[in-house]
């Protein structure tokens, strides 16, 4: 009977990794088929591939247009991802370590903007910025992103502030620290884990964001921008060669961010 | 009413409602409990004691079914539980944390184990009115929000929620570690008083042993997995195996001798010694004596004692009634315990001699 | 004996300690937390509060016109609530797709919850992390995946082919495969608040529920369930929010089969070049969203969701 109970609970166990399983190979399954496109010598994508060629690669590699697009994407996560944390790193501070009147509401207002379609909040920002006579460009974009990404990394960091110890900045005021020393000796290091993810979403957000992009960049373009006007406009085998490269841009920042932020822990002493 | 049953009677082998045969449990290749045999018997107060980290809470676990033996067998009244899971054991667990359902009123919280038996609404409510009145909560709180309630009012809930399941064997894992100590003296009086209208039987584990020692027929000390001793309170005062169990059940002196002769000599203090033979009657060569403080004493010119020593007094603490002396007899120091009556005399010379007799200390294999 | 006497000075003894600096602590907490959320508060008022301001204002203004806060007309409200209007259409379409991903999301990553909580172990932070890393590839290009899947003579239907088989379904630009894509982008977004809303369920309740004599079922009914809850709404009010917003998946997967509401918006202010029109749609979805949001969230405590004692 007891055994029986055992092997009911292992049944249990394996058909929830068998769906987990099954619910990544399907998470996984699109942006493979990408790849393959990639990969596709001919102009036209049909499967099973005939040619496999890098060919799309080297061209979206040499286009001068791409460049152009790969800079400003990149311009706006690292503009987006410095603002943002500095931003959230405070708004964090406010929204888990202080008391103060008026956080439980913060609380809230913070979370609406993430709890927000971000198509009517792109096109509002974008009314927004006309009403008051700003060109839309690569810095009006990155301004929506931070609207949408500081509230994000708030959360991020702020669970990192959850589990601080607010009597450590206690002791080090009571140590003699002024207020400055206190963030710089003991606060910032001992959010460090939770602002090094906050960093890493906010860039790698930034990079993907697409409806945001859309209608506040004006001319300028981002990768997510510039691969929708092509997806409309008919069949490239750039489109899946960049959407391709862009996943894979992500995937080694998180990888690497991941290892940075691991072997930091590790360097810390035991 | 609560299942009544005839209070411990003092027949001599009364049957084991619980029984441990070498168990075991290993997490790896760590050893949380070593080799187990326990009998425990129908309607007793056994209380485990020992450090954190002694396998008393694993101990409990595998008792109450959430964890099974890696060896070894339990039995309770002869059939084999080992792989009982907990929901059909007869037998409820007590947390340390209590685990009162937070969405839950105390009543719902109290009636949980009868709806799951599927008890009409009624029969539920009339017997938590029941139980609440056996463990003094007012029939009010019924429809209270338990996480309103103070933390002794909690402590009633779990222990009516647990009667409620109407259980053999009630099993409690320290869970007044978290009360004030007022209030702590106070429930561990109540729960005393609770195993004897009950009748049940209650394993309880802690590492205090000031509550074990107020509340148990027997206990059992553990240490690094094992069973050191089982014994009532006195046995485990007066008479503990190992220096462990000793240093575990209070402050003690404890000194090192060595057999010189048909004498025991000091090897950490200058001395000769008179010794009570070891309990198991083993033939030492080195030994401990051990003295609890409050047996020993100061001698005067002319007072006589089986063993002395000459120090100096450097420290006194206040215990309240009592107070402690700390007194450096060479490199050591040695701690007596006297009530305040019987205090030094301001001003007294600090040198001193202290003196206790052979029946008052016990020796330990060294 | 001993200890009777200690325990009892040292409470008493500290008694008034922690009242007096938590006085002192308050009074000082209540400038700094301020001062912290100062940035942030600056940030959310002109990126957020302003724009919504700004389609207040403009779904005000004359039909066709660009003069905001010259002119005061329901007109555009009343565009929107006539009958003849087919707004509604994609309303209903929109609220349609965001019950039906909601209900099935809350299918498909509950398992996947239980599993990160209680399952995979020390895999879980790896399971986690692939779990979220999609977010990190926009949308379009993850969508534009799955047409090259279900495209004819795609991934799926060229397989299919090359093994002897008639081919794969037709499912492109059909409302069906819309919803589809909508489960699979919001998919994180349900997962993660609820594996968050399954861990505050304390194991030592589970186990003094199975103590006390409860079968599975009955603990998950009774005690799992409830004490998840937050969770679980907030992963529903999430995806909901986000699948009534989505443009994307219609417009990809979806080949304009549907208009969704979001669509209907953005059509007013591109190709119709009506934006007081757009305005007053997006005050009225936004006024949807917004009850909806500020309600479930009065009903949570976030302080205890994400791990403050």
């Amino acid at each position: 009977m007891a055994t029986s109970l055992i092997r009911k609970q292992k049944r249990t166990n394996a058909l929830i990794w068998g769906w987990t399983a099954f619910v990544l190979v399907i998470v996984y399954l699109p942006i493979l088929c990408g790849a393959l496109a990639s990969f596709n010598k001919s102009r036209y994508f049909g499967f099973p591939i005939k040619t496999f060629s890098t060919d799309w690669w080297d061209k979206t590699l040499a286009s001068f247009e791409i460049g152009m697009i790969v800079k400003t994407s990149i311009l706006i996560a690292l503009v987006v991802t410095v603002l943002s944390v500095v931003i959230a790193t405070f708004g964090a501070l406010a929204f888990a370590r202080y008391d103060w009147t008026g956080r439980r509401l913060y609380q809230k207002l913070i979370i609406l903007p993430i709890f927000f379609p971000q198509p009517v909040l792109g096109l509002a920002l974008l009314l927004g910025f006309n009403a008051v006579g700003i060109q839309t460009s690569w810095m009006t974009a990155a301004f929506a992103h931070l609207v949408w990404i500081v509230p994000v990394v708030t959360l991020v960091i702020a669970i990192q502030v959850y589990g601080f110890d607010p009597a450590l900045e206690e002791a080090a005021y009571d140590l003699g620290c002024s207020r400055i020393q206190v963030f710089r000796e003991v606060t910032l290091p001992l959010l460090w884990p939770g602002i090094w993810s906050g960093m890493l979403f906010a860039f790698l957000l930034s990079w993907s964001n697409f409806p945001l992009s859309l209608y506040t960049a004006g001319a300028d373009s981002t990768i997510p921008k510039w691969l929708y006007a092509k997806m409309v406009a008919g069949y490239t085998p750039m489109v899946p060669a960049l959407g391709t490269m862009a996943t894979l841009g992500a995937a080694v920042l998180l990888l690497g961010g991941g290892l940075v932020g691991l072997l930091a822990r590790r360097r810390r002493p035991a | 009413m609560l299942q009544t049953m005839t209070a411990p009677a003092a027949e001599a082998q009364p049957r084991p409602i619980l029984q441990l045969v070498g168990v075991r449990k290993t997490f790896g290749r760590f050893a949380a409990v070593e080799s187990i045999d326990l009998d425990v018997r129908e309607g007793e107060f056994l209380t485990i004691v020992g450090p954190s980290g002694s396998g008393k809470t694993t101990l409990l676990r595998m008792l109450a079914g959430m964890d099974t033996p890696s060896e070894g067998y339990i039995t309770l009244r002869g059939e084999l539980i080992n792989d009982m899971p907990a929901n059909r054991r007869p037998t409820c667990l007590v947390f340390q944390s209590l685990a009162l359902f937070p969405h839950k009123s105390v009543g719902e919280n109290i009636t949980f184990p009868l709806k799951v038996k599927g008890v009409s609404a009624a029969a539920r409510k009339a017997r938590a009115l029941e139980l609440m009145k056996v463990v003094r909560l007012p029939p009010d709180y019924f429809d209270k929000n338990v996480m309103k309630c103070s933390g002794g009012e909690r402590q009633r809930v779990a222990l009516a929620r647990a009667f409620a399941y109407d259980p053999q064997v009630l099993f409690f894992d320290e869970p007044l570690s978290a009360l004030d100590y007022k209030l702590k003296k106070a429930l561990e009086k109540e729960l005393k008083d609770l195993h004897r209208e009950t009748g049940k039987t209650f394993i309880y584990i802690t590492h205090s042993l000031e509550e074990a020692m107020v509340m148990s027929d027997r206990i059992g000390v553990m240490r690094a997995g094992r069973l050191v001793q089982v014994g009532t309170p006195e046995e485990i005062y007066g008479a503990p195996v190992d220096r462990f169990v000793s240093e575990f059940v209070g402050e003690v002196n404890t000194i090192k001798v060595k057999r010189d002769g048909e004498e025991w000599r000091g090897v950490d203090v200058d001395g000769r010694f008179t010794l009570r033979p070891p309990a198991d009657g083993a033939a030492l060569g080195e030994a401990f004596v051990v003295v609890r403080p409050e047996y020993m004493r100061f001698l005067k010119e002319g007072d006589t004692a089986d063993n002395r020593l000459t120090g100096t007094v450097y420290n006194e603490y206040s215990l309240g009634s009592r107070i402690q002396y700390q007194i450096r007899v060479g490199e050591k120091v040695m701690l007596v315990e006297l009530s305040r009556a019987r205090a030094l005399p301001p001003g007294s010379d600090p040198v001193v001699t202290i003196g206790w007799d052979a029946a008052d200390a016990f020796t330990l294999a060294g | 004996m001993a200890d009777l006497a200690h325990t009892e000075t040292q409470p008493r003894a500290l008694a008034h300690a922690p009242e007096g600096m938590d006085g002192v602590r308050h009074a000082r907490r209540l400038s700094v937390g301020a001062r912290c959320a100062l940035p942030v508060a600056v940030l959310l008022g002109l990126g957020f509060l302003a724009p919504l301001v700004a389609i207040l204002a403009y779904s005000f203004a004359t039909p066709r016109s660009f003069d905001v806060f010259r002119s005061f007309t329901l007109a555009n409200f009343a565009t929107l609530f006539d009958p003849s209007n087919t707004v509604w259409v994609s309303f209903v379409w929109s609220c349609g797709f965001a019950l039906f991903t909601v209900a099935l999301l809350a299918v498909i990553a509950y398992p996947i919850a239980y599993g990160l909580n209680m399952v995979f172990g020390r895999y879980a932070g790896f399971v986690s992390v692939l779990f979220v890393f999609p977010l990190f590839v926009s949308e379009n290009v993850r969508l534009y995946g799955w047409v090259l899947f279900f495209i004819k003579n795609g991934v799926l239907d060229g397989t299919l082919k090359w093994l002897g088989l008639p081919g794969g379904p037709e499912v492109l630009y059909t409302p069906g495969i819309t919803l589809f894509g909508m489960l699979y982008t919001y998919l994180p977004f349900m997962l993660f608040p609820m594996t968050l809303g399954l861990a505050l369920v304390p194991r030592d309740l589970v186990d003094a529920a199975r103590d006390l004599g409860a079968g599975r079922l009955f603990i998950w009914r009774e005690i799992e369930l409830p004490l998840a809850m937050p969770g679980i709404l907030i992963g529903m009010l999430l995806t909901f929010v986000l699948a009534i917003g989505a443009t994307a998946e219609a417009k990809i997967l979806g080949g304009q089969s549907v208009i969704v509401i979001s669509h209907d918006i953005e059509i007013a202010f591109t190709y119709s070049q009506n934006w007081p029109l757009g305005s007053a749609l997006a005050v009225v979805v936004t006024a949807f969203i917004g009850v909806l949001i500020l309600y479930v969230l009065s009903r949570l405590d976030l302080d205890r969701m994400l791990g403050r004692r």
